[in-house]
């Protein structure tokens, strides 16, 4: 059990901080363009209703 | 749907361009990242959450999208020098204005939304009524700055419908040229350096 916890941990400390940044920026921006933009989608898995 | 798929085609075109120019890809530094999700979280909770969803077009989740909306603008602004921010910065206002003269939701009107799949005929629509994840159902005549509303509707032969509106083109296309240009800027920097 101990061993698998460390072998995570080293697994963990080997990700580059900047691919971390680069999910962060990409995330952001998706989150900025979604919330920013109001279209109405009609196709796809929700259909609007009224 | 429309916004994400113009934000992953700049995300391949940026990298394709950038190994076309043999130039390395960086992606846009934006500073105070943290404004975004802060104005994000209303929306979630309001727009996109089954709870909020429900809640009526006339209360409080009225400003929810505009209160949204000058956090991103903030946001923006403070970023305004990255190439693609100024085209975002402009459909960000667009929907900003159209979006608080209606009460603090997208207005469509029930012909528009009558063409997309589910929507009842004009003649049938209540209006008044949310639709969607940020309109609301408004006559052209209630509609106040109709022409930044809703209005547009994608070509059938795509087979996907989607009505946007004017400030959702300049959303797209920013969005598109935030991950594109990298490369491109980067190639004029260098050409410019090149020159001196």
């Amino acid at each position: 059990m101990n061993k698998k916890f460390a072998d995570i941990v080293i697994r963990a400390s080997r990700i580059d901080r900047r691919h971390i940044q680069l999910v962060i920026v990409i995330v952001s921006l998706a989150m900025l363009i979604l919330g920013i933009g109001a279209p109405l989608d009609g196709g796809g898995p929700t259909r609007i209703r009224f | 749907m429309i916004l994400l798929a113009a934000l992953l085609l700049g995300l391949l075109a940026g990298p394709a361009l950038a190994l076309g120019l043999r130039r390395p890809y960086r992606l846009p530094d934006p500073r105070h990242l943290c404004l975004v999700p802060a104005a994000f979280l209303p929306q979630l909770l309001v727009v996109y959450l089954p709870v909020g969803r429900e809640m009526e077009p006339v209360s409080a989740a009225a400003l929810t999208l505009p209160v949204s909306l000058v956090v991103f603008l903030i946001f923006v602004w403070l970023n305004r020098r990255i190439p693609g921010m100024p085209v975002v910065l402009v459909g960000l206002v667009l929907n900003l204005l159209v979006i608080t003269a209606n009460g603090g939701w997208m207005p469509v009107s029930p012909e528009t939304a009558s063409q997309l799949p589910g929507g009842a005929s004009p003649s049938e629509a209540t209006t008044g009524i949310r639709v969607g994840d940020k309109d609301i159902l408004l006559r052209p005549e209630d509609t106040r700055l109709e022409l930044l509303a809703d209005r547009f509707l994608l070509p059938e032969w795509l087979g996907y419908r989607a009505a946007y509106s004017l400030g959702d083109v300049f959303a797209a296309a920013g969005a598109f040229w935030l991950f594109a240009s990298p490369p491109i800027m980067s190639n004029l920097n260098g050409s410019n350096n090149a020159d001196d």
